[in-house]
């Protein structure tokens, strides 16, 4: 009740303020730090987390390059360079032109040079992967196996590493350095005041930094506000260009225009009805406007207490939105198991390899919603124990933990009917833990759609 | 135009093969009313077409409150409707709660043969429908509120299948809902068991048991054509005359055949009674409680002034029973 009054009070204000703002695009902002004295006229910078999220992004497209075990030293190295960082500069592999979609970038140092992913991830312990190994160890962990694997994927066990590695980075990277750092600590009184430049010789305050590094690690266009659901959804897909141009220079500039990670998947939950992109965005915004307006001074309790609104605003809507992406795929995996079921004795590899895909995303987002600021508790328990540490694989046994050397260890059973169970249950926990709305792939649709197709109606109405 | 849709959308349930009153299904019955009379009573034809389309009936004043009441009743669909919603609301609370409990039946049978579910699937619908009309209908007898609403039906002097309409509006709600739960529940735990599976044997849409109640001449409950079974099968379905016995005012016909299509649960439940040939019965409410059959305003407001009048009645003994209990403290 007091969260729901809060938010509902911050949409308010957030409506109110939309009404007076000159514009609705996230930047540019003036520079308002007083001890300023270079040439630069905007104070907004999050390139480092359009850097972060591209290397991200880009150790999926790596992990499919893995053939199997031949170039496997050679994959992990690379991969590795990616994820701890490297003085080369590292081409963009998860966003390249392509006809009728330029894109303004191809090397990571035109986005911003030096960073790297590792020192960016969750630090605390991921019980929902075998090991009792930290957020780092599971990345680098995950890479490791994923460099052995086929293209990513791993049919013994039904992992797809690049899909693992992605989804659970944007939980132990962007959504925890985000609602566990940029908008928790770093909103303190003392953190990073408003009053002082973020670091010596920066264009911008502490404050205005912070808040404009957790809106780079959620990854909406600066211009999302002007955007539908399916525009912003587009531009990940590289299908939109117009949508995606913003400053109509014919072509899409990464470090404003594009689409990534957490907003994605706000935008996707929002083609289904929901309204987490400019909720989420609305925001950021504000508070963005709200920290400009202190101009350089520091901030007032009443100012920090609305931009913690805002915050919580930003918090709990981003949860949901992962809660929405667990929801999905367990969907997407019970609808595959429900393919199996005509012959599981002998099940395409196709479906298969699908299957294993939504498994890591499934797997993938169940975790990254373990890294947020908040302890989920008994949630997290269930969640970990109805997904298991790896799907249902063909002769119908599961790992349940790995050895002294890292490797998987697989001796234990369940049938696909219990695990089908599993997501409905998973499903199940979505709604009641976090209230998804969007509710893609929903496993019970399939009862209301066949009451429907019944209409059994048999004289309800008649009396005798 | 829209008066148009609207006159078919009155009249649009005689074309709905899931209504009773589907045409296909009233010109079976007078087929079946022609063979009752002309073989089994051994009435010429003239004769028996005089009887089944008899003026008396179809243009008493109580046929026409028929006729009225149910034109006014199908305004009052768009209140109903939603109620599908309602059972797929149901349907997903009661299968949800199976998912959560620690039963362990979740699509145990779902490699089952599809014959065999469909087969099971289509007769627990019809079983499970009829079972909760008879038990509603029981109730509508039994609970004075109840029967305040249900003596709208029973105020009927002369039966035709328009009848089976002339119901007070909270009792079309009531029924409504009594189908939503009882298809949801069966509709739940089939998916629950057997999974995607779960589908129906229909006729024209139409579950096929509940089809062939409706062909083999449903509309006859409501009429003056008292077709009768053998003994033994009164025991088991319920036949027009023993419907038409139900409507009946002799106090030995009070509180008999609830069921709608089966005569098992009268059988069961010792509301059993089995026609004996009485011809010309008279329909209707006992003398104690005649009330207009044929006046709209009484149709339905007396069932609400009964209503708040009980309700008054019964707030007067209980605080008078309070207060008395307080006094003896």
């Amino acid at each position: 009740m007091k969260r729901s009054l809060k938010f509902s009070t911050s949409i308010l204000a957030l409506a109110f303020c939309a009404g007076t703002a000159a514009a609705d695009t996230y930047g540019p902002f003036p520079i308002t730090d007083k001890s300023y004295s270079g040439d630069r006229t905007n104070s907004v910078s999050y390139t480092g987390q359009v850097a972060r999220s591209i290397l991200l992004d880009s150790l999926k497209s790596l992990a499919g390059k893995a053939d199997g075990g031949a170039n496997a030293a050679e994959t992990k190295a690379t991969m590795m360079k990616y994820f701890a960082g490297s003085d080369e500069d590292l081409a963009i592999l998860s966003h390249n032109s392509k006809d009728g979609f330029p894109i303004k970038q191809t090397m990571l140092n035109e986005i911003s040079k030096g960073k790297n992913i590792s020192g960016k991830t969750y630090k605390g312990l991921v019980p929902g992967w075998p090991g009792n190994m930290t957020g780092v160890e599971v990345m680098e962990h995950l890479i490791h196996h994923a460099s052995m694997s086929d293209g990513g994927f791993d049919a013994e066990y039904g992992y797809d590493y690049g899909q693992l590695i992605q989804k659970f980075g944007l939980g132990a990277m962007a959504y925890n350095q985000a609602v566990d750092n940029y908008l928790d600590e770093k909103l303190g009184a003392d953190n990073k005041p408003n009053n002082k430049p973020y670091k010596d010789g920066a264009a911008y305050t502490g404050k205005e930094h912070s808040w404009d590094e957790a809106f780079g690690y959620f990854g909406a266009p600066a211009h999302a506000l002007t955007l539908e659901p399916t525009q912003a959804y587009n531009i990940s897909k590289k299908k939109d260009l117009a949508a995606g141009d913003a400053n109509g220079d014919g072509m899409v500039d990464l470090r404003t225009e594009m689409t990534f990670g957490g907003a994605y998947y706000a935008a996707d939950a929002d083609k289904s009805g929901t309204d987490y992109l400019p909720t989420i965005t609305s925001a950021f915004l504000e508070g963005r406007k709200l920290i400009s307006s202190a101009n350089g001074e520091a901030l007032s309790d009443a100012q920090r207490a609305q931009l913690v609104a805002y915050a919580q605003t930003i918090e709990d809507e981003w949860t949901k939105v992962i809660a929405e992406a667990t929801f999905k795929y367990a969907g997407s995996v019970y609808k595959d198991i429900e393919k199996f079921r005509a012959d599981t004795k002998n099940i395409d590899a196709d479906l298969y390899r699908a299957y294993g895909k939504h498994w890591g995303e499934l797997k993938g987002f169940a975790m990254a919603l373990q890294t947020g600021k908040e302890n989920l508790g008994g949630t997290a328990v269930r969640l970990n124990r109805l997904i298991g540490f790896s799907p249902v694989t063909m002769d119908e046994s599961i790992v349940t933990g790995i050895d002294a050397d890292g490797n998987f260890v697989k001796d234990g059973k369940m049938s696909w009917n219990a695990y089908q169970l599993n997501m409905l249950k998973v499903q199940d926990l979505m709604v009641k833990e976090f209230g998804v709305e969007a509710r893609k792939n929903d496993a019970t649709a399939n009862l209301a759609d066949l009451i429907k197709e019944l209409d059994s109606d048999s004289g309800g109405a008649e009396t005798d | 135009m829209e008066w148009i849709d609207l006159g078919f959308g009155l009249f649009s349930d005689f074309a709905n093969p899931k209504k009773r009153l589907f045409f296909g299904y009233l010109g079976l019955s007078i087929l079946i009313a022609m063979i009752w009379l002309i073989i089994f009573r051994k009435t010429p034809l003239r004769e028996s077409l005089a009887r089944i389309f008899d003026r008396k009936v179809f243009f008493s004043g109580s046929a026409i409150a028929d006729y009225k009441v149910f034109l006014i009743n199908r305004l009052f669909t768009g209140f109903i409707s939603p109620l599908l919603l309602t059972q797929v609301g149901i349907a997903t609370a009661i299968y949800m709660a199976l998912v959560r409990s620690d039963l362990t039946w979740w699509g145990i049978y779902s490699d089952a043969s599809k014959t065999l579910v469909v087969a099971l699937f289509s007769l627990a619908m019809f079983l499970a429908d009829d079972f909760t009309k008879y038990l509603v209908h029981r109730w509508m007898h039994k609970w004075p509120m109840l029967w305040s609403i249900h003596k709208v039906h029973h105020s009927a002097e002369t039966l035709t299948p328009m009848t089976v309409y002339r119901i007070h509006p909270l009792e079309g709600i009531l029924y409504a809902s009594r189908s939503a739960v009882a298809q949801g529940s069966v509709i739940s735990v089939f998916y629950y068991l057997f999974g995607d599976q779960v589908d129906l044997y229909t006729v024209v849409g139409v579950n096929v048991l509940v089809f062939m109640f409706h062909v083999s001449g449903s509309n006859l409950r409501h009429s003056h054509i008292d077709i009768r079974y053998p003994k033994w099968v009164e025991h088991v379905l319920i036949s027009p005359a023993q419907h038409q016995l139900h409507h009946s005012v002799a106090e030995e016909h009070y509180d008999k055949n609830y069921g709608a299509a089966l005569a098992l649960w009268d059988w069961l439940f010792g509301s059993l009674y089995v026609s004996e040939g009485q011809h010309d019965m008279k329909f209707g409410l006992l003398a104690s409680e005649r009330q207009s059959a044929t006046e709209l305003s009484t149709l339905y407001f007396a069932p609400l002034r009964e209503i708040y009048q009980r309700l008054k009645r019964n707030s007067a003994r209980s605080v008078r029973f309070v207060s008395k209990a307080l006094r003896e403290k």
